[in-house]
């Protein structure tokens, strides 16, 4: 999953109240200078500035003495409207039609059923809900003017900031209501096309269904396909849900009789050679994301064989990232954004395996990780650890060989001239964004390195007691294939410190969905002030749009254009210049270039208006079957205050200097 | 009670504010305009219509006030202009000695629109409660009076239908009970009668007489002369809007020249006696006959007595 750096609440919110506020009162005073400017053509210069001293004088009481229940007579109205034109009603029907035609095309015969199901939940509620409640709050008080029945509520002791406020609450909890329902449905949907069980193939649900065959064999007799190393049976599930899985008795190495591998539930077989332990179990391989608990009673062909429900689907992992990566280029050297390999996306730096000419490569991305103590983890005594890396190979050879990685822990001093716990490289393969799941034991071999580098000791040393004695640890990734090499981001490697309740975190995903509605809502209701109902459609979609693209718009600012800005570039076009030429340099060029860089800022800020919606989209973490981290959640629910009270102050000024009646 | 002695202190807190920031004001004088003006323009600002011109006038409390023209002369803009609805081109309009577009003069007044603009797909009951929801009313409070007002307007068979359902009488009858229910001191009916049959029209002139002796100032604006007449006090007469009359009903409509005498029982002998007085002072055109009734009153009697004995019915043959 990519995830991009993301500041926490406290980082955030000096920076956010900044940039709010310099938006709130940019357009306090244009609209202050605009609004003079046409009340002077109405009234004259004078009168212009008594009419807007009186507008101002105003507004300060009028956001004072809004009443609550007020605005909650508003909002039960405006529900009591949306609910009795049964617009709702029919947004859920159709949702609820949709998953059950969608069920016939969305099978779990996929690679990976559960972010397919996901998906599909999840965009269908955010479109039908956003379009709805865009709809509905597009409609009323443009329907209200036109119709004259806000005659009858600005007659009253009414606000404009309870009739906007109003709106946006009761239309909000219409919203919320409606997302409710769909997340509901969407939860049982998925939780429903999801759990199923499976038979083994066979007549006797037995060990005897199984194949058997020698230790060793690369392919299954039966059905040709590759099989584990140590596998010494196989068989299949019966298929259900679009699916089947292979089933696979392999032989471990226990170490010793005492062993909880040996007492397992999925012991087929236990037995000495040699003075070992070996012991056969019954495993079934996963698919499409999980696997299913397997149960042997019994001894020898007759043993009974049951599948359990299945395991890996509703996750919600809770990671612990590393606080900050950073890259040795080839030669050791410090490097900030990892090695260059052509033009491919930057959220990923690459380091490199080496050549076979040059010999191996000193190449690292170091993860530097801080709070890592053991009660984060349970106090457990296999650490889990999760990477999922980019490989990015420059030659092909066996597509089925993995690319060799490897990874160090070491300890991060506070002090230069503490000794460093570093561990002994632990090898393993990968494909590229693979999820590889380890497990980290508490006890690592390792040596301990004095601040010049050289031994002190070498032994096994705890993780939280030496490694992360200050709660601070870094792991160190290199490629080792030559020629070959890793790409990773921060979120890459992360330990996984347990499992968030999976219900709790989906509803966290709908808690995204929320604040885009509440946008939307406040948005519609804020420009149908002063505009008819299909051009408040029209500006909310473009702002939608505008929203849902905001990264990519807010990095068209940062993109080095050869030809310049817009002023540059007519001149170029203008003068026939070719885009790859300098200008002359002087004092025309260096205003022509500072207009473009001002214009160019402007156009900047001009994004700040329009919310970030990639910013309150959290279904990825669901897809992927991660926590959404609760700051995440304070911050963006703090953008949809944000946007809620601005796009109130629009809406009050607006409706509060415009006639109500014709 | 409590509630009444919290409405007098809280008028009565006004009041004194008002003196206390404007000491020309005058709270007898209800509403004021000096030098109203109200021109339409088009999107480039240029005039379409002037429709009303440098309007003065003065409204006192506890008087009905009719504002009497044509279609077009101006009353609902004045109205308007007085609501804060609109905003004027020139001039200013004072209400309870607040300026009209201050949102605070909307506790002490109640508005009947035109047209009863209301929520259709709200029932009677939740059409009164909303409106006494906007006026931050205790929720007791607000289910006594919403009760008492659909009963007042005669709606209480129908209040829990929705107001898409209402006929044209009904709903401005619902209009009449959501412009009272805040118990107003000024009452402002656009065109009140609009709409109603003869019994509607009837009862509403009575509920407006009745408003004015509870002590409220009524304001209304219409172009039935009969209806003005029945029951106003003082009107201002519109036209295009300039204001081309203004004083009370009666003296407006006293015909100095001639006299009516009117008595009953009146036997011939006398009636030729009188007649010969008449000449004999010099008077012309001298007449004595029956009076005649009007047709709303003949109407009225009608319906009285039909609810009286169902089943009769009048020949064809008359």
């Amino acid at each position: 999953m990519i995830l991009e750096n993301f500041p926490t609440f406290s980082e955030w919110i000096l920076p956010g109240i900044a940039l709010f506020g310099g938006i709130i009162l940019v357009a306090v005073l244009l609209g202050l200078f605009f609004g003079y400017v046409v009340a002077s053509f109405r009234y004259g210069p004078f009168e212009a500035f008594y009419t807007v001293a009186q507008v101002v004088g105003e507004a300060v009481p009028d956001f004072f003495n809004t009443s609550p229940k007020r605005v909650m007579a508003m909002a039960r109205l405006a529900v009591k409207e949306a609910l009795r034109r049964k617009v709702i009603v029919v947004a859920f029907a159709i949702f609820v039609l949709l998953l059950l035609f969608g069920q016939w095309f969305m099978t779990s015969q996929t690679e990976k059923p559960e972010q397919r199901f996901i998906n599909t939940v999840m965009f269908g509620t955010q479109l039908l809900t956003l379009l709805t409640m865009m709809l509905v709050s597009a409609f009323s008080l443009p329907e209200d003017i036109k119709k004259k029945t806000i005659y009858t509520v600005v007659t009253k002791p009414v606000r404009p900031t309870e009739i906007i406020l109003g709106r946006i609450v009761g239309f909000g909890f219409l919203g919320s209501l409606l997302l409710l329902a769909m997340g509901l449905v969407s939860f049982l949907f998925v939780s429903r096309n999801l759990t199923h069980n499976h038979d083994v193939v066979g007549d006797t649900q037995t060990i005897a269904s199984l194949t058997k065959f020698e230790m060793g064999t690369k392919f299954s007799p039966e059905t040709g396909r590759r099989l584990s190393d140590n596998a010494v049976m196989e068989g299949s599930t019966n298929t259900v849900s679009g699916h089947s899985h292979r089933l696979e008795v392999i032989e471990f190495l226990a170490s010793g009789p005492d062993d909880p591998m040996v007492s397992g539930p999925d012991v087929v077989d236990v037995f000495e050679k040699s003075n070992q332990t070996f012991v056969h179990r019954l495993i079934c391989l996963p698919y499409g994301g999980h696997t299913h608990e397997v149960t042997v009673d019994g001894k020898g062909d007759d043993a009974k064989i049951t599948i359990g429900p299945s395991v890996g689907y509703f996750r919600a992992r809770v990671p612990i990232y590393a606080e900050k990566l950073r890259f040795l280029d080839s030669d050791g050297k410090p490097s900030d954004k990892g090695l260059n390999v052509g033009k491919e996306s930057t959220y990923r730096g690459f380091i490199d395996g080496g050549s076979p000419l040059g010999g191996a490569s000193l190449s690292r991305a170091n993860f530097f990780y801080e709070g890592i103590t053991p009660d984060r983890f349970q106090n457990l005594d296999v650490i889990p650890l999760e990477l999922q890396l980019g490989v990015f190979r420059t030659y092909k050879a066996d597509i089925q060989q993995q690319v060799m990685a490897g990874i160090t822990f070491e300890s991060v001093p506070d002090n230069e001239s503490e000794n460093r716990f570093v561990s002994n490289m632990e090898n393993f393969e990968t494909n590229e964004y693979q999820l590889q799941v380890r497990g980290v034991n508490r006890k690592i071999r390792g040596q301990i390195l004095a601040p010049d580098g050289s031994l002190v000791e070498q032994g096994e040393y705890d993780l939280f007691d030496d490694f992360a004695k200050n709660g601070k640890l870094k792991i160190s990734l290199a490629c080792l294939d030559r020629s070959q090499y890793l790409g990773c981001a921060k979120a890459d490697i992360y330990f996984r410190a347990g499992d968030e309740v999976y219900w709790w975190n989906f509803a966290k995903g709908y808690i995204g969905i929320w604040c885009q509605m509440m946008i939307i809502i406040a948005m519609a209701v804020a420009f149908s002030t002063f505009l008819s109902s299909p051009i408040v459609m029209l500006g909310v979609i473009v702002m939608m749009v505008v929203g849902f693209f905001t990264p990519f718009i807010r990095s068209l600012k940062t993109t080095d254009w050869d030809a310049g800005g817009p002023i540059e570039s007519f001149i170029r076009v203008v003068t026939q210049s070719n885009m790859m030429v300098e200008l002359e340099t002087g004092w025309a060029t260096t205003l022509i270039k500072n207009t473009d860089a001002f214009i160019n800022q402007r156009l900047s800020d001009l994004t700040y208006l329009a919310p970030d919606f990639k910013q309150l989209d959290f279904a990825n973490f669901l897809t992927f079957g991660y926590s959404i981290d609760t700051q995440r959640i304070v911050v963006a629910v703090a953008v949809t205050l944000a946007f809620c009270i601005g796009l109130t102050l629009l809406g009050y000024f607006s409706l509060k200097t415009r006639e109500i009646a014709k | 009670m409590a509630t009444e002695t919290t409405a007098d202190q809280t008028e009565e807190k006004k009041s004194s504010k008002l003196e206390q920031t404007n000491p020309d004001y005058d709270p007898n004088i209800v509403i004021e305009t000096q030098n109203l003006t109200k021109i339409y323009r088009d999107f480039w600002g240029r005039q379409k219509v002037r429709a009303l011109n440098a309007l003065d006038l003065e409204i006192r409390k506890g008087e009905i006030f009719g504002l009497l023209g044509p279609n077009g002369s101006g009353k609902s803009t004045t109205i308007k202009l007085l609501l804060g609805l609109l905003f004027p081109t020139s001039g200013r309009a004072m209400v309870f000695g607040e300026n009209a577009t201050e949102v605070t003069k909307n506790e002490r007044i109640g508005y009947l629109p035109e047209e009863s603009y209301l929520y259709k797909f709200l029932t009677a009951e939740e059409t009164l409660d909303f409106y006494g929801r906007l006026f931050d009313m205790p929720a007791k409070v607000r289910k006594e009076r919403v009760q008492s007002l659909i009963q007042q307007v005669g709606l209480t068979h129908a209040k829990r239908r929705q107001l898409r359902e209402y006929s044209k009488g009904m709903t401005r009858r619902i209009g009449l009970a959501q412009a009272l229910i805040n118990d107003p001191e000024l009452v402002l009916l656009d065109e009140p009668t609009s709409g109603l049959d003869p019994l509607g029209t009837r009862e509403m002139k009575d509920m407006i007489l009745k408003l004015r002796d509870q002590g409220k100032t009524v304001v209304m604006c219409s172009h039935l002369l009969g209806d003005v007449q029945d029951v106003c006090d003082r009107i201002a007469i519109l036209y295009q809007g300039d204001l081309k009359e203004l004083g009370r009903v009666d003296s407006l409509l006293k015909v100095s020249e001639e006299t009516q005498i009117r008595a009953k029982n009146l036997p011939d002998a006398a009636r030729a006696e009188i007649l010969e007085v008449i000449k004999k002072h010099g008077g012309g055109d001298a007449e004595v006959e029956n009076p005649k009734s009007t047709l709303e009153e003949l109407f009225l009697n009608i319906v009285r007595e039909s609810e009286q004995r169902p089943g009769q019915r009048a020949s064809g043959n008359k």
